[in-house]
């Protein structure tokens, strides 16, 4: 039986997700024996139109013109992923929708004046869902390698991956990390997290910054708080917090309109 | 008796911690600035006995740790996992709440059911406690009489009476370990006593436990949990660092083979929402505010009821310690005693007494072969399946209503019931519906297919309570697989038994199980079967149409010398148990089956409890009397 066809696609992102698959060098051949990479322009020089098996999509839609490519490649791919946190959610792009700006404003803020490019055309940035029925995430800036082998594994067998929502927490407790908001008093976002990471910046010491978007039933609206309250953080530093990465999520929203 | 006691000066740690490490790889406290963990020492100048508290129970780390691999597979063909170590251990240094935490989790791990893993490790470990002469800021062990100072639980223990130790013995390996030291004398003995009460007059902390579990049952409803819920982050990071806290689960993780791969147990959380999340993303507990009642209910009283007694909170402190938002068990029973509920009768679960030993690991599954497949409709097929082995085919029974833990080795383990008959042998049947990723992949399977059993478990329906009795039959939808095993047996009994009346209410006539048996079930001598569909779907239909419980007008079932018993969804058991009640019947003749909730089958994975009940263990089917009233609705 032939392998599954499998192809790489990218959106407004900063191709991070993409430059991650090639990192999975232990398991690169294994996983090459088992799928057939059909397109994938950033790793390939030859690509080969669909239908494919699996879709894996990078970044968020942000133009009108990313809004037909992807609903094209809906229609070839039996399996459609969302990668990274940019086609989750709508990822760092989601940033500018909350700038209370409009178009016209935001083209003259980031270009130079008179630039008129229809290229330039765009919408609130917003994850890939929004558009097209997603069968499965890749939740991360960028997502875990293991998640993502898994994800293919779970694919060729036919299966729900069924990722854990919950917290980043979970995992950092696990490690017996010392706790940076409890013992260090740091603005730490894990509580509200999803996990799925390993709390790979915490058992580094540095803050969970909520890359993989909210934990299930995660409760931002009292971290938001807490944030406030006993770390004495500023209300404009809590709404960037919770907007960062996932502002387009109802969760994270209740996070930063608790500060506003 | 005197407890046996010997004196170790603070000088002679090193030397006794050497003369441990030639037995035992030594495990204590360390420092992980600016908290401290258990981790292996290399020698007592890295130990920290000043310690206050750790972030994980060193029990739990080291007898049930986070991941733990239950079995590992290629394809069918099974064989499971070494239980780990083959070395011996101390635990060094651990306080008193943890050593009763520890020999709570042992009612858990090594009561029915013993888990060969958990057991292999509490075999080739040593205590040696450490009690506290200066209690910790926010432990509260003298409320559960677990703590400053230990009475049970260790091999040896630790007094800190200045310059020296006072070295209590609790068993014969504890002896042994303090062979050389000196006898302790009455004043050392003096020494210690004072020492702890002073600590234990320190302890600021206290929960009341005045009639703790009928005062929890009286304060479902008491404004204090919606409170609790609009603080609470459910990031979990209370159940983790619980000392008595065991839930866990188990997924199938492959390599690239696809077939060849492990099935871990890892922690879990009933503080996920996905924690009880069950096949088409139905979730059990849906509300923050009842997954945090389930903890504090299960830690301040299902624990006690489920375990002998057993403490479910020792009163370590950690939960409120690695709580972000500060939610601390003493303030909520305080705030909970200034405003208290109504004081009402109150009756506390007690659970069937019976423990299981089985003579093969409880975790292995045992090759099955499919030897028949029936479609029954849609969605649902009969499987038969005969174990591989004769010999487990020959010595395998089962009760009506019990169910199996059906494997698709690389995918899962599901619980499904038996839908044969308890007279049947040399094979048995589990009508299965297509719905999760395990019972899809099982829809793949061919006849001549091996899978793995495991089983059978649970209580299954009175059949004997039900025995010169009129039987009313009340099913739902697929719930008919696992009472036709039930129907069966009465009708190849038939004298034995009194009316049978069978009310079968589906969403469509589609949607209807064994309707080829049908004819079969009504030529069932003294037997009636009434049939309602939802919606008939334009088909051709001569019965009822609405809900099954439009059926009561129809049926001739009386309460008197009767027992009803019901399977089906949630609510359409709900309504029917409604009903019957108003018709005048009791409690105590109607029976149900929780069996959706389950997962492990064995009462140790924490899934499938409703309150204090484990579903799997206690149930699946259970008398209405047994589970009316309880804190969290049952139905």
């Amino acid at each position: 039986m032939a392998n599954p066809k499998v192809a790489f696609f990218k959106f407004s992102s900063c191709a991070g997700c993409l430059l991650n698959v090639i990192n999975i060098e232990p398991v690169l051949l294994t996983v090459l024996s088992v799928i057939d990479i059909e397109y994938f322009v950033m790793a390939k020089r030859d690509n080969h139109h669909g239908p494919y098996t699996i879709g894996f999509v990078e970044g968020a839609v942000t133009t009108p013109k990313e809004v037909l490519e992807l609903k094209k490649i809906r229609e070839e791919c039996a399996i459609v992923v969302a990668m990274g946190t940019c086609a989750v959610t709508g990822g760092v792009p989601s940033i500018k929708n909350f700038s209370g700006m409009n178009q016209d404003q935001l083209t003259k803020t980031v270009y130079a004046e008179n630039i008129y490019d229809p290229f330039l055309a765009s919408i609130p940035a917003k994850g890939i869902d929004h558009y097209v029925k997603v069968d499965a995430y890749l939740r991360g800036c960028s997502y875990d390698l293991g998640e993502f082998v898994e994800l293919i594994k779970r694919a060729l067998k036919g299966e729900d991956p069924m990722f854990r929502p919950h917290s980043v927490c979970n995992e950092c407790k696990l490690k017996e990390n010392v706790c940076l908001l409890v013992s260090k008093g740091q603005p730490c976002m894990g509580s509200v997290s999803a996990a799925g990471c390993g709390a790979l910046c915490p058992s580094l010491n540095r803050q969970c910054e909520g890359c993989r978007g909210p934990a299930n039933d995660c409760n931002a609206a009292s971290l938001a708080k807490t944030f406030m309250e006993d770390l004495g953080l500023s209300k404009d530093d809590v709404v960037r917090k919770f907007r960062k990465y996932a502002g387009n999520t109802p969760e994270f929203s209740k996070g930063a309109e608790a500060a506003l | 008796m005197l407890v046996e006691a010997f004196v170790l000066p603070k000088a002679d740690l090193g030397s006794f911690v050497e003369k441990l490490k030639a037995g035992y790889e030594v495990i204590g406290p360390v420092a992980n600035d600016p908290e401290f963990v258990f981790a292996p020492i290399d020698s007592a100048a890295d130990l920290r006995l000043d310690y206050d508290t750790t972030i994980l129970p060193p029990h739990k780390k080291y007898l049930a740790p986070p991941k733990e691999t239950l079995m590992t597979f290629s394809g069918p063909a099974t064989k499971t996992g070494e239980p780990a170590p083959a070395g011996k251990q101390v635990l060094f240094g651990m306080h008193a709440c943890d050593v009763n935490g520890m020999l709570s989790l042992d009612k858990v791990f090594l009561g029915t059911y013993p888990d060969p893993y958990y057991k292999a490790r509490r075999e080739n470990t040593a205590i040696v406690g450490l009690n506290c002469t200066e209690p910790c800021a926010n432990g509260f062990c003298s409320s559960f009489n677990t703590g400053p100072g230990m009475d049970t639980g260790f091999d040896l223990s630790l007094t800190d009476i200045g310059d020296k130790y006072v070295v209590c013995v609790g068993s014969e390996t504890g002896k042994a370990l303090a062979a050389g030291l000196a006898p302790a004398a009455d004043a050392d003995r003096i020494a210690k006593s004072k020492a702890l009460r002073a600590s234990q007059e320190k302890i600021e902390r206290h929960i009341d436990i005045d009639n703790l579990g009928e005062f929890m049952h009286q304060n479902v409803d008491n404004p204090v949990w919606a409170e609790l819920k609009e603080r609470c982050l459910a990031c979990g990071s209370c159940t983790n660092v619980c000392p008595t806290c065991f839930c866990f689960a188990v997924k199938d993780q492959v390599d690239l083979t696809l077939v060849a791969g492990e099935r871990p147990r890892d922690w879990d959380s009933c503080q996920y929402l996905e924690f009880s999340r069950v096949a088409m993303d139905h979730i059990f507990r849906p509300d923050r505010a009842a997954r945090i009642k389930q903890r504090l209910y299960h830690k301040l009283t299902y624990f006690a009821q489920q375990f002998d007694g057993s403490p479910g909170c020792v009163g370590c402190g950690r939960c409120a310690t690695y709580c972000i938002v500060a939610i601390d068990p003493v303030e909520v029973m305080a705030d909970l005693r200034d405003n208290p509920g109504e004081e009402k009768a109150v009756k506390l679960y007690t659970p069937p007494d019976k423990k299981v030993t089985p003579e093969t690991s409880p975790w292995e599954p045992l090759p099955a072969k499919i030897t028949a497949i029936k479609q029954q409709n849609y969605d649902n097929k009969t499987y038969t399946f005969s174990f591989v082995d004769p010999a487990v085919q020959e010595k395998y029974t089962y009760g009506n209503g019990v169910f199996n833990e059906i494997s698709v080795f690389g995918i899962g383990e599901v619980p499904i019931s038996i839908s044969s008959c308890a007279d049947v042998k040399g094979a048995f049947d589990h009508t299965i519906r297509a719905v999760g990723n395990v019972t899809k992949a099982l829809d793949k399977l061919q006849v001549g297919d091996i899978v793995g059993v495991r089983g059978p478990y649970g209580v299954g329906w009175p059949v004997e309570k039900m025995k010169g009795k009129n039987v009313l039959v009340v099913v739902g939808g697929v719930g008919l697989a696992p009472l036709l095993g039930t129907i069966k047996y009465i009708a190849n009994h038939r004298d034995q038994f009194g009316t049978l009346e069978i009310l079968y209410g589906a969403r469509s006539p589609k949607d209807m199980l064994f309707t080829d048996e049908f004819e079969d079930l009504r030529k069932i001598p003294n037997t009636r079967l009434l049939l309602c569909v939802d919606d008939c779907l334009g088909m051709e239909w001569g019965h009822n149409i609405g809900v099954v419980t439009t059926l009561f007008d129809k049926m001739s079932s009386k309460p008197d010398n009767s027992i009803m018993i019901t399977c089906g969804p949630d609510i359409m058991m709900r309504f029917a148990v409604k009903g019957m009640l108003a018709l005048g019947w009791s409690p105590e003749q109607i029976y149900v089956s929780l069996e959706r909730r389950m997962s492990c089958g064995i009462k140790k994975c924490g899934n499938c409890q409703i309150g204090p009940i484990f579903v799997c263990q206690d149930g699946p089917v259970f008398k209405l009397a047994d589970i009316q009233g309880l804190p969290e609705a049952a139905l």
